[in-house]
């Protein structure tokens, strides 16, 4: 059983990027295609597909594919025929990128685990209360204490 | 509501930080909901009407009509029916302070109201004002470091237990994430985007990619953060 390879192409929509995936030299567009499609499976160089009872499981690399702004390519992880990561290996511009991410990954929103650090600094931004909730629980506070 | 104001220019003078915190004043005894006789309680009350109120009050309602078109209802100064201008109020006070600081010709300086922060010109060394995002749990440290020179910082959300940020669509407390941080060139949407962001939740993010020249910063439960392309450049070791 050969993997499933995803090669992805991008174009802009009016109010994001679609992702739709081809077949080899067949890139197309649909608008409606929020979600990326299963394309042809086809062997992708480097992919070393590793068939399970449940579905593939392995990392595909797409070809490289023209798009409106310009080459985009991907990495995909597949396991047990689920897809567990999405990789872009090259996008056309940063802009492009975080849309790219925001409408393929969903769930997969790429993330990062922040740390703490201390720094030097002069000033902090911080969510040490907000407008409307401090105001809220506050007045609250105050009513129940029968003070507001 | 903490406001702290530093000054560098060697022209400062005490004079030009009164004049700044009597507009904060001045502001909060118009639109503070916990001052009976402010402009706000009274609205409310139904003793008085906004255009009543006087042009003042009137342009903040129009303030808030515009934010709440442009960020499809997330932000609004009329959760249940009452006007509640304050999450727009405290970007706004910055905003003025920081023309009250132009008009007298200064520099460097930066003015932070209750973690909002607007930064112009240089630090005491030099290079550009070092902004802290703070940890959500780990109070005295921070996740990032924004590099602000001409630049306003925001951040919203709750990292309190008790305190919650209301989706005004739903009416319910918005929970995806702990905090929210908008850099942009005005601090006044910076504010409004903030707040209007975290109760999108990560979707914030999606909105401000449509917003030139603002970049945000997501902060789940799990302390996990998510941001937009340009936030990166805008910190230290980028």
């Amino acid at each position: 059983m050969v993997g499933v390879v995803w090669l992805l192409n991008l174009k802009p929509a009016p109010h994001g990027l679609s992702i739709i995936a081809s077949s080899s030299g067949q890139a197309g567009y649909d608008p409606n295609a929020p979600q990326p499609a299963v394309a042809t499976p086809s062997p992708s160089p480097g992919a070393s597909p590793t068939p399970t009872p449940s579905g593939a499981t392995g990392t595909y690399t797409g070809q490289p594919e023209d798009a409106f702004y310009g080459t985009v390519q991907v990495r995909v992880t597949v396991s047990s025929g689920k897809i567990t990561d999405v990789q872009p290996l090259q996008l056309p511009s940063d802009r492009a990128r975080s849309a790219y991410i925001s409408q393929v990954a969903g769930p997969m929103l790429r993330t990062e685990a922040l740390q703490a650090q201390s720094a030097r600094i002069d000033i902090v931004s911080g969510a040490t209360y907000t407008s409307n909730a401090y105001a809220q629980s506050l007045e609250t506070a105050l009513q129940q204490a029968k003070l507001g | 509501m903490p406001v702290t104001v530093q000054v560098l220019d060697s022209t400062a003078d005490d004079s030009m930080l009164d004049e700044v915190f009597e507009e904060f004043a001045r502001l909060d005894q118009t639109f503070s909901p916990f001052l009976d006789g402010s402009a706000v309680s009274r609205i409310n009350r139904g003793e008085l009407s906004v255009e009543e109120a006087g042009p003042l009050v009137v342009q903040a309602a129009e303030l808030c009509r515009l934010y709440e078109v442009a960020t499809g209802g997330y932000f609004s100064a009329w959760p249940g029916g009452r006007f509640e201008p304050s999450g727009l109020v405290k970007g706004w006070a910055i905003d003025r302070s920081a023309s009250i600081l132009a008009r007298h010709a200064c520099d460097d300086w930066f003015v932070d109201a209750g973690g909002d922060v607007l930064a112009h010109g240089h630090n005491g060394d030099g290079g550009p004002w070092r902004v802290g995002i703070r940890h959500p749990v780990e109070r005295n440290r921070v996740v990032r470091v924004v590099l602000a020179s001409d630049l306003a910082v925001a951040t919203s959300g709750t990292y309190e237990k008790g305190e919650h940020i209301l989706d005004p669509h739903t009416g319910k407390p918005a929970t995806e994430l702990v905090s929210f941080t908008v850099a942009g060139p005005d601090i006044l949407s910076a504010d409004v985007y903030a707040t209007a962001c975290f109760a999108m939740g990560s979707r914030g993010l999606d909105f401000l990619d449509g917003v030139e020249g603002y970049e945000g910063l997501a902060v789940d439960r799990e302390l996990r953060g998510a941001w937009t392309a340009g936030f990166a450049a805008l910190c230290e070791g980028a």
